[in-house]
């Protein structure tokens, strides 16, 4: 259906695609998988129109495509739906389904009873109801990825490209979206997957192609792929799993949490960790395990049960509170919640840590805090040659190092990290998770959370499992396996 | 390393270079006329009222967040000061009377910045909402409390300070200007507060997340920037010899003109205060400029104003990204929504 | 009326909103002993001017509204209007037009005002700018050429008779039973419930409106549908300014005088007005129901402060504490919906 062959694209020096070559069969779905800018989205412009080749050639359906533009996509029967899913968060379900076959039909006056029975029409594509006169914005993202499927669907689309379309979904909706998916696949609708999570790729699709550096290094049946293959061509390393090995483990617990509730989010949370181990926090989006993280922060609500430090109880009201008790917190969110992206790296670094450096009358001296700050950037290694630049220039995983420096900088007893991988590429995942290992086996307590089942298996000498606000299993030593995870997360 | 200064710095060299156009501009019109003493000994008598309020403003544009409220708090609490003065006023201590009703007019500017600062981060009301109410609140305080007259009867000590040369020269405002600019300069350059205040302007919540008290800080951030504009209008009330209801109100649009122009913008995080001092002198030297022809009324400065910050605008999207921070960034809008 | 349909209503701040006029006009029909409303006659002097004041606010709260719907902020139309009606009166003047009938007027203000709005949306639309700082240059400029380069006189008695005329033109009326004094509906009322109707039909029904709240939903998603949204934005801001040069000159007309700085500050009445009938500055948000029912809130209030035996100075303090009391419940409210 959609033949690319030798695409090739530049941008200024970089090379961001090198002769890609790939194909997307009709009633088939297509993975394309690929680490964080390894060309993924590049390629999905070129097709969508929103930015010209360089070189090569593409085919739809037996006829060469030269040059087109987002609206001949739409003609052509090319959907995209992105990963913000451009959606209206201030408009009706209806309107939102509607709107866009109305601008293509250039029509100047609003119908209601022809935009509902298009919003209806659009529904029934894929049997799916939902109360057309909702606002948007306060449904939950499963539904907003259906209604924008279901949107993509009224321009009879031939091909559908979904960009990284679970990332914000639980695993029961992603179930369903799977479920859409195949029914859409036997209609015989091509559809080409963007993702790099594993399990997903091996459920779902039938072809697969995995890039690397702009290139695609494998394309063809998901059938005849191994997961350590897969692996492979995704990273281009064998993976060593360095797994941790805890040689340091207090007796007395540094944190004890009893009976942690949190009324809407999760109920009776117990659990207690010890210097010098890792205990890892899974559960699925949703379960309730970034909102325990955030009460043990100070920014999460606490109804009822105690949190006791070294045996003793204590009340933590703000993250002010929570580093007074040496506890630090490294955010899901890197973007919004951990860095002042527009800030040089330096003042990032120290901005938790600014009483160190205080003198009198609360004056501070920059040198210092570029000297110090540069003592971090030499020990996590950080990929920059001046610490006066901005954190945006960086790449996710020194972002992430930058992160972990800020709070490292504080005399800590527990360091929570929720998800300190996500959206890093492999060579600095695993510098990361060597770092936590040190740490942890000089004594201090580390919680990570996170979905990524095998940074959870690789490092983590305890594991809890949480599911729907309460924890469903707990894990020691060779009983962690994903097996074994996987039995009790759903 | 002296290229990435040059880049670095930028609009500075930029402003420095509007600011010469214009002087040259008049020169070339009116001759000697712009380069004689008095000419600039006015202009460093007109300024420092606005620009201390201008100063006091940064603060808040730094931080992030608008304040549409000051200059309504500041006649505000400068209509009560005078009236404190001038019913105390025929006392045998003036100075003591001069001092009472300045610490007023502080601490009326102290509970002003209070609430607004407890209505956008106690109430998460959206700033400009929050201070444009705040500012019809004030604005109507001062006018129920004076019917909409004029305020006067001030001590002659106090309005001397208006027009009075320090050893001959140095004009009193000026030199309060001097001093505020100084304590702002040490505030955001070497103090830890300052440091902060770039963080938190940059993004709220990251600064949240790294143990800043932000609210404390947004709050603090409030006060110190209606306190520093109420400074502004001690001096004003002083040349005006009374306060007014709405003797301020044409300054709140001209201060948000000077801070855009000096590149801080209210979206948070950037701005230099030395780009802020660049701008304040030039829009003094349009002002003074324009009034030297005596066919054109004040208000051609202000056609000049406009045209200039549209220009800026214009051009610093045609420039690139260096050091150029008035594009949209949608990005930031969009989280601004959640 | 279904249930489901009942539901969403009630959730709309605008039917709070509605029910809080209504509580209003009781309670000041019963302070004021049947003022309000009367029988036979219908019209007093506190309805008549309750509507007075909602016509000429009530029609630049549509131009306020239109654009924040479209996630955009305008400080300028008060300076646009001024511009416009200003130098339309003096042309209308000059040429000895305008004696008998104001559309000569009515249609070089509306002319004038949409080239002014032009620049607006030029700039805005092709630059990507925050639009809050753009309108605030415009308005300088515009307030500088008015009253700096063209120096626009004030013209009160001398005005056309033609505008004088209509401006005094009425539909109805009646009279005041307890006094016998005649009262009249000003015949400027139909320009407001046609301007409402108007923007209501566009925003709700046309194509173009449907952009404008698809705009400041998610400007990007509006781009991806198909929207051309810098024409888009474009047409919204110069017939923005077209509508308030014509609102401009009705007010110069009703008020039987062209005063170039009258109009001075008005945005910041008007803009917390739109807010408090549900507008939100992010965009996306917003009805005609709504912000009638908030102008017409504020102008009842602050019309009936003398009848209900509190000094009119304090209109404005009691105009801005319902508009902060507004604003902080909708907060709050926002707050806990999350």
């Amino acid at each position: 259906m959609l033949l690319m062959t030798g695409i090739d694209k530049r941008f200024g020096g970089v090379h961001a695609l090198d002769h890609v070559n790939f194909a997307v069969r009709p009633g088939k779905v297509m993975c394309l998988a690929g680490e964080n800018g390894c060309g993924k989205s590049t390629l999905v412009k070129i097709i969508s129109g929103v930015y010209t080749r360089d070189e090569g050639e593409i085919l739809f359906e037996g006829q060469p495509i030269h040059r087109i533009t987002p609206a001949d996509a739409t003609r052509l029967g090319i959907q995209v739906i992105y990963q913000d899913l451009s959606i209206f968060p201030n408009l009706t379900v209806m309107e939102n389904l509607a709107i866009n076959s109305e601008i293509t039909a250039n029509r100047r006056i609003v119908n209601r009873k022809r935009w509902e029975q298009t919003a209806r029409e659009a529904l029934s594509k894929i049997g799916y109801e939902i109360d057309l006169y909702a606002k948007m914005g306060d449904l939950s993202v499963a539904d907003k990825q259906l209604v924008a499927i279901c949107r993509a669907l009224l321009f009879n689309a031939k091909l559908i490209i979904m960009d990284e379309p679970t990332t914000a979904l639980t695993k029961k909706e992603v179930d369903a979206l799977f479920k859409t998916v195949r029914q859409l696949r036997d209609s015989g609708i091509a559809i080409m997957f963007i993702s790099h999570k594993m399990e997903e790729i091996f459920e779902i699709s039938d072809d697969v192609c995995i890039m690397r550096n702009g290139k695609n290094v494998y394309s063809g049946p998901t059938s005849e792929l191994t997961k350590k293959d897969f692996t492979y061509y995704m990273t281009g390393r064998e993976l060593v799993d360095n797994y941790f090995v805890p040689t340091n483990i207090s007796k007395e617990p540094v944190l004890k949490v009893e009976h942690l509730t949190w009324k809407e989010k999760y109920h009776d949370v117990s659990f207690d960790l010890r210097k010098g181990e890792i205990l890892g926090i899974t559960g699925l989006l949703g379960s309730g395990r970034t909102e325990l993280a955030l009460s043990l922060f100070g920014l999460g609500k606490v109804d009822s049960g105690t949190i006791l430090m070294n045996g003793k109880p204590v009340k933590i009201t703000s993250p002010i509170a929570a580093q007074k008790l040496r506890i630090g917190y490294v955010p899901e969110d890197r973007l919004t919640e951990g860095l002042c992206l527009q800030q040089p790296i330096a003042d990032n670094i120290m901005l938790a840590s600014l009483k160190q450096l205080t003198r009198t009358l609360g004056t501070i001296r920059h040198d210092e805090v570029f000297e110090k700050s540069n003592e971090w950037v030499k020990t996590f290694s950080i990929a920059t040659d001046d610490a006066h630049k901005h954190a945006s220039t960086l790449s996710g995983g020194n972002q992430q190092k930058i992160v972990l420096a800020k709070w490292l900088n504080n005399d800590l007893d527990v360091l929570i990290l929720n998800g300190p991988t996500v959206g890093v590429d492999i060579g600095a995942k695993q510098d990361i998770h060597a770092l936590v290992h040190d740490l942890a086996n000089n004594g201090l307590a580390v919680i990570i959370i996170s979905d990524d089942l095998a940074e959870v298996v690789v490092n983590c000498s305890r594991v809890v499992v949480m599911k729907d606000g309460a924890i469903v299993g707990e894990m020691t030593g060779d009983e962690i396996t994903e097996e074994n995870i996987l039995e009790v997360i759903r | 390393m002296k290229r990435k200064n040059l880049e670095k710095n930028s609009y500075t060299y930029m402003l420095l270079g509007l600011m010469a156009v214009t002087l040259l501009f008049f020169t070339i019109l009116k001759g000697n006329l712009m380069w004689k003493g008095d000419v600039w000994l006015g202009m460093a008598m007109q300024f420092p009222e606005y620009g201390v309020i201008t100063l006091g403003l940064m603060f808040c544009f730094i931080c992030g967040k608008m304040d549409m409220s000051f200059m309504a708090l500041g006649d505000f609490a400068t209509i009560m000061a005078v009236r404190y003065m001038s019913a105390h006023a025929d006392g045998a201590s003036q100075v003591g009377v001069i001092l009472v009703g300045i610490l007023i007019a502080l601490c009326i500017a102290t509970v002003g910045g209070v609430i607004n600062g407890l209505l956008v981060a106690g109430l998460d009301i959206p700033p400009v909402m929050a201070t444009i109410s705040m500012q019809l609140v004030w604005t109507g305080l001062s006018v129920a409390l004076t019917n909409g007259n004029s305020v006067k009867g001030l001590p002659a000590l106090y309005t001397e300070i208006g027009h009075k040369y320090l050893f001959g020269f140095l004009p009193v405002p000026l030199l309060i200007f001097l001093v505020v600019f100084l304590v702002c300069m040490f505030l955001l350059q070497h103090t830890v507060y300052g440091e902060k205040l770039y963080m938190v302007g940059t993004n709220i919540k990251a600064a949240q997340f790294s143990a800043v008290n932000t609210r404390r800080m947004v709050i603090g951030t409030y006060v110190l920037c209606d306190v520093i504009c109420c400074i502004g209008c001690l001096i004003m009330i002083s040349t005006m010899a009374g306060a007014k209801a709405d003797y301020g109100t044409s300054y709140v649009m001209r201060c948000i003109l000077i801070l855009v122009l000096a590149g801080v913008l209210p979206n948070g995080g950037m701005g230099k205060i030395g780009n802020v001092l660049i701008a304040i002198v030039t829009i003094q030297i349009i002002a003074t400029g324009v009034n030297m022809f005596s066919n054109l009324n004040t208000y051609y400065a202000s056609l000049i104003w406009g045209a200039l910050l549209l220009i800026v605008l214009i051009m610093s999207t045609r420039m690139g990204s260096g050091g150029f921070p008035f594009r949209l960034r949608a990005a930031k809008q969009g989280s601004g929504k959640a | 009326m279904d249930k489901a349909k009942l539901k969403r209503m009630t959730r709309r701040t605008e039917f709070y909103m509605f029910l809080v006029l209504i509580l209003l006009a009781v309670i000041v029909q019963i302070k004021s002993g049947g003022r309000l409303i009367t029988f036979p006659g219908i019209f007093t002097r506190l309805n008549t001017t309750v509507l007075r004041t909602m016509v000429v606010d009530g029609m630049f709260a549509m131009c306020c509204l239109v654009v924040m719907i479209s996630g955009g902020f305008d400080l300028s139309f008060p300076a646009v209007a001024a511009l416009s009606y200003s130098l339309a009166t003096t042309i209308c003047l000059n040429n000895g037009w305008c004696q008998t009938s104001p559309l000569a007027g009515l249609l070089l203000a509306a002319a004038i005002g949409w080239v002014l709005g032009m620049l607006n949306g030029w700039i805005i639309a092709n630059f990507k700018l925050n639009t809050m700082i753009v309108t605030l240059g415009t308005q300088t400029f515009f307030t500088g050429v008015s009253m700096g380069l063209l120096a626009l006189k004030e013209i009160t008695s001398t005005l056309p008779e033609g505008m004088k005329a209509f401006g005094k033109a009425f539909l109805l009326e009646s009279a005041d039973p307890a006094t016998g004094i005649r009262f009249t509906l000003s015949a400027m009322v139909i320009f407001l419930v046609l301007l409402c109707a108007i923007v209501s039909f566009i925003l709700n029904k046309t194509m173009f409106g449907r952009a404008l709240y698809a705009i400041g939903g998610n400007e990007v998603s509006a781009e991806r549908a198909g929207y051309n949204v810098k024409r888009t934005k474009f047409l919204l801001y110069s017939s923005v300014g077209a509508v308030a040069g014509f609102i401009g000159m009705i007010r110069t007309c009703m008020e039987s005088q062209s005063i170039p700085k009258a109009m001075v500050g008005r945005e910041m009445t008007i803009i917390p007005a739109v807010i408090l009938g549900g507008a939100s500055i992010y965009g996306g948000e917003g009805t005609v129901f709504g912000t009638v029912v908030a102008v017409a809130i504020i102008s009842l209030v602050s019309n009936s402060m003398l009848i209900l035996g509190i000094d009119t100075y304090w209109q404005q303090f009691f105009n801005g504490l319902v508009i902060l009391v507004g604003i902080t419940v909708s907060a709050l409210q926002a707050r806990r919906k999350h």
